[in-house]
């Protein structure tokens, strides 16, 4: 084999793989030079091109040099592409080719189609969890083939793997099943996806009988309304009490047309600097959960727990062992997500006195 | 570092420039990048680097140590070992939770105390990808078809960023001595080199991402809740986002070599329009296909000792192939599915090669009906390989046959198009496109990058938003 360097090259001829056919004609080749400047005149024009899909990105980016960075070089072209009228153009092409150019990063208020007439009302449940009486409650109807029970399951990531596991865990002729989950959101920034006009939105539209919220693995960044003003720092001594309030409203209005709601707690990461900031929000949400009724807290940072309290990626039922947790040390596997969603509904059971035939145990 | 991401244009540009400029100095450019592709592979984790540097340490040591040896049976043993050596990280990080959970459950079950240190490991990218390339480096200087190369060559080759993650899986032969010729930086294919960027981006943004979302993720996420033609187009949309998902990566990574003065071996060639499916694993990620043919099957005695042995080859390798992607039963099962599919082949060919079994007719309807049993057949194995479980995957396919007149809302003009244009990209003839190449590369630089701009723009428009990583990344 060779070692030293040759003096003769390998690309001084036309290319092989361009005339595959024999008789095809050939490309012209070009110095580095001259390649080098149609690469960055391409991404020169791409990025003015596309400048204000890349702005609304990088402003849906959590707080960091990348997002400064990134705000820095793009208002200014903007700003240009605007007063030009490129920005305008440049979004009728974009809708043209199906994209909503206006509406939030995350997604916009549209989605579901079921219109459903509202909830009926109905006693409270015969018999609550032991562990906490909730004598305010309302019980969950029963789900049948003609009219079944309406799930949806709503929040981030997380929410999306339970949702897609849902389906499988609640037998489909007594149970429909919505899966909202929209991922990388939480209630921190709503400028970016807004989950309380959101849910409204899926409360008017599908009266879900049971919501399922998990969410908040996002939430490690300030709260910013709708119009991208701060409403808390992280960090400061508003945050916590801001962001319980953001839980109660949310719930608040899931719970408004008499539906109940699981609020499913964040489970432990592998990454224990974090585990301070969960803790306050699994404590945000459980204090949510116990103050409104029909609203119910399940603890998934316990549930899948070491027996010494710490993280582990697997859980044990009796001698059995599964892996349940996902490679990124944060989500869970296709294992863990249905053994969750089966002690979500066994837990709907025991809270709501869920109908045990509308799932499997 | 994703490809297809504004972080990788601004290292490409980056790297493109240094590696140029330092063209004549070989061994400058050779650090350069080296440090490049670390830098690179770092991007997603940055421990992952001693990985791949321990991997490149393990393989060239061992390959020393075989090249030292003349005894026949000590430079086997040698290189047993070091391949061995070689492969162990790969057996810790992708099957030590497999190993533990099988193994502590079935001495459970047999009612045995066995309980390994129930630890989480995650699997480092690529690594499946660079260590198969170790060991063909390995290999070869054992079975004397290369000399050892120097250490800068072998971290390089290892390394070197195109390939990395997701292959191809280039052999020493091909990669090597490419490091050592001088390129010639007057005569660029930019224009071939786009072309396969920009159809690789177009493939996985548009057709391979629209696809998972609109029907591949609800449709294998609940099999139960769909009816027959929704799961029936589901798995055929698989077929082609896997595919416009792996060759679209490929076809980049191609592309990026390509701008860098480098050939990589072709690593998908129309697969779909494959007439069994012998001649499928001959067209689908080619460069695995003949690995596992050259380090596996052959070893392994190939077809050279009677029918039986044979049979037995092709599963073991096809099984260890399955086992390869992923360290999951259901991968397994795809691997024993089409080591069954190639047994069966190899059966009517002997069959047809004895005279007991009549050649089909050579027409072009013939053809086109081996086609469609071909690509049947590797539909009904891609549903194993997509399903999280043999379980969902049987559910799957049983639907496709029980759940006739159900509503079908997933069913969409954009659905079927998506899947129509995935399927035409296999029978486009290369003429018109050859063309069209030859026209774009008299343009002058300027209107060369515009008009990659305003592809560019189509592409990022009509894709979803946000960067879904590449399939082929979790194996």
């Amino acid at each position: 084999m060779a070692t030293g360097t040759k003096d003769h090259t390998i690309q001084g001829r036309p290319d092989k793989d361009a005339d595959p056919t024999g008789g095809a004609p050939r490309r012209r080749s070009m110095p580095a030079g001259r390649v080098l400047v149609a690469i960055l005149v391409g991404l020169l024009v791409w990025s003015l091109l596309y400048a204000p899909e890349l702005k609304r990105a990088s402003e849906a980016q959590p707080d960091g040099i990348r997002k400064t960075v990134s705000l820095a070089v793009l208002r200014p072209i903007v700003w240009v592409e605007d007063r030009a009228g490129l920005t305008r153009l440049v979004d009728n092409a974009a809708s043209a080719m199906g994209r909503h150019p206006g509406e939030p990063v995350g997604g916009g208020v549209e989605g579901i189609s079921t219109d459903v007439e509202p909830l009926p009302s109905l006693p409270p449940p015969t018999g609550a969890h032991p562990d906490r009486p909730r004598t305010h409650d309302t019980r969950l109807r029963d789900g049948s083939s003609t009219n079944p029970l309406r799930v949806v399951v709503v929040g981030d990531s997380l929410a999306q793997g339970i949702g897609t596991f849902a389906e499988r865990v609640f037998r489909p002729n007594l149970v429909n099943v919505f899966r909202e989950g929209q991922i990388s959101t939480g209630l921190s920034r709503e400028d970016y996806f807004d989950w309380p006009a959101r849910m409204r939105y899926i409360v008017h539209r599908a009266r879900p009988d049971l919501t399922i919220v998990m969410l908040g693995e996002n939430d490690g960044q300030s709260l910013v309304d709708p119009n991208g003003n701060t409403v808390a720092q992280i960090g400061t001594s508003d945050f916590p009490s801001a962001y319980t309030d953001r839980a109660r409203e949310f719930a608040t209005i899931a719970s408004s047309e008499g539906g109940h709601v699981i609020w499913v707690g964040l489970p432990q990461p592998r990454d224990t600097r974090r585990w301070d900031f969960i803790t306050r929000q699994n404590a945000a949400f459980a204090q949510v959960a116990a103050e409104l009724p029909n609203v119910s807290y399940f603890d998934t940072w316990s549930t899948f727990a070491a027996p010494n309290g710490g993280y582990t990626a697997y859980y044990r039922e009796g001698k059995h062992v599964t892996l349940v947790r996902a490679d990124d040390g944060v989500h869970f596997n296709a294992d863990g997500y249905t053994i969750l969603m089966r002690l979500i509904a066994g837990f709907a059971g025991q809270q709501f006195q869920l109908d045990p035939r509308t799932y499997e145990g | 570092m994703l490809f297809p991401t504004t972080d990788f244009a601004i290292f490409f540009c980056l790297v493109f420039l240094g590696h140029w400029w330092l063209n004549h100095n070989a061994r400058l450019w050779k650090f350069f990048m080296i440090g490049a592709s670390y830098v690179f592979y770092g991007w997603w984790n940055w421990r992952y680097v001693f990985l791949l540097a321990a991997v490149s340490l393990i393989t060239q040591i061992a390959a020393i140590a075989v090249s030292h040896q003349q005894q026949p049976r000590r430079r086997m043993m040698v290189m047993g070992l070091g391949v061995a050596a070689t492969i162990a990280p790969l057996v810790y990080f992708k099957y030590y939770g497999f190993f533990t959970v099988n193994v502590t459950n079935a001495a459970t079950s047999l009612g045995l105390s066995f309980a390994p240190p129930l630890l989480q490991v995650v699997l480092p990218v690529g690594v499946s990808f660079y260590t198969f390339m170790a060991i063909s480096y390995v290999v070869d200087i054992y079975r004397g078809d290369f000399e050892l190369a120097g250490w800068t060559d072998l971290f390089l080759y290892l390394s070197f960023f195109p390939h990395l993650v997701a292959g191809p899986i280039v052999r020493p032969n091909e990669l090597i001595p490419q490091l050592d010729i001088r390129r010639d930086p007057r005569h660029i294919d930019v224009v071939g080199a786009s072309w396969l960027i920009l159809g690789g981006l177009f493939k996985k943004v548009v057709i391979a991402n629209y696809l998972a979302a609109a029907i591949v993720d609800p449709v294998f996420g609940d099999p139960a809740r769909h009816s027959s033609p929704e799961a029936i187009l589901g798995i055929v949309a698989y077929a082609v986002q896997i595919y416009c998902d792996f060759s679209g990566y490929t076809d980049i990574a191609i592309g990026v070599a390509k701008l860098l003065g480098f050939r990589f071996p072709q690593n998908f060639d129309r697969p779909y329009s494959a007439r069994s499916v012998q001649e499928f694993w001959r067209r689908w990620h080619m460069t695995l296909s003949r690995w596992l043919r050259d380090y596996l099957y052959i070893p392994l005695g190939g077809n050279r000792r009677g029918t039986v042995r044979t049979y037995i080859n092709l599963m073991i390798t096809m099984l260890l192939g399955g086992l390869w992607h992923g360290a999951a039963w259901h991968f397994v099962a795809w691997g024993g599915l089409h080591g069954l599919y190639l047994a069966a082949g190899h059966w009517k060919q002997s069959r047809r090669d004895a005279g007991t079994l009549a050649e089909p007719p050579d027409t072009v309807l013939v053809h086109w009906l081996q086609r469609l049993a071909t690509f049947t057949l590797v539909c009904i194995a891609w549903t194993l390989f997509r399903a999280d479980s043999v379980a969902t995957a049987l559910t799957l396919l049983g639907r496709t046959v029980t759940a006739w007149g159900e509503p079908s809302p997933l069913i969409t003009v954009p659905v079927v198009l998506a899947i129509g244009v995935g399927l035409a990209t296999q029978f486009l003839p290369h003429r018109p496109a050859e063309r069209l190449k030859a026209a774009l590369s008299q343009l002058r630089p300027v209107p060369l990058g515009i008009s990659i701009a305003v592809v560019l723009f189509v592409i990022s428009t009509l894709g979803p938003r946000g960067v879904a990583p590449f399939i082929y990344f979790q194996f």
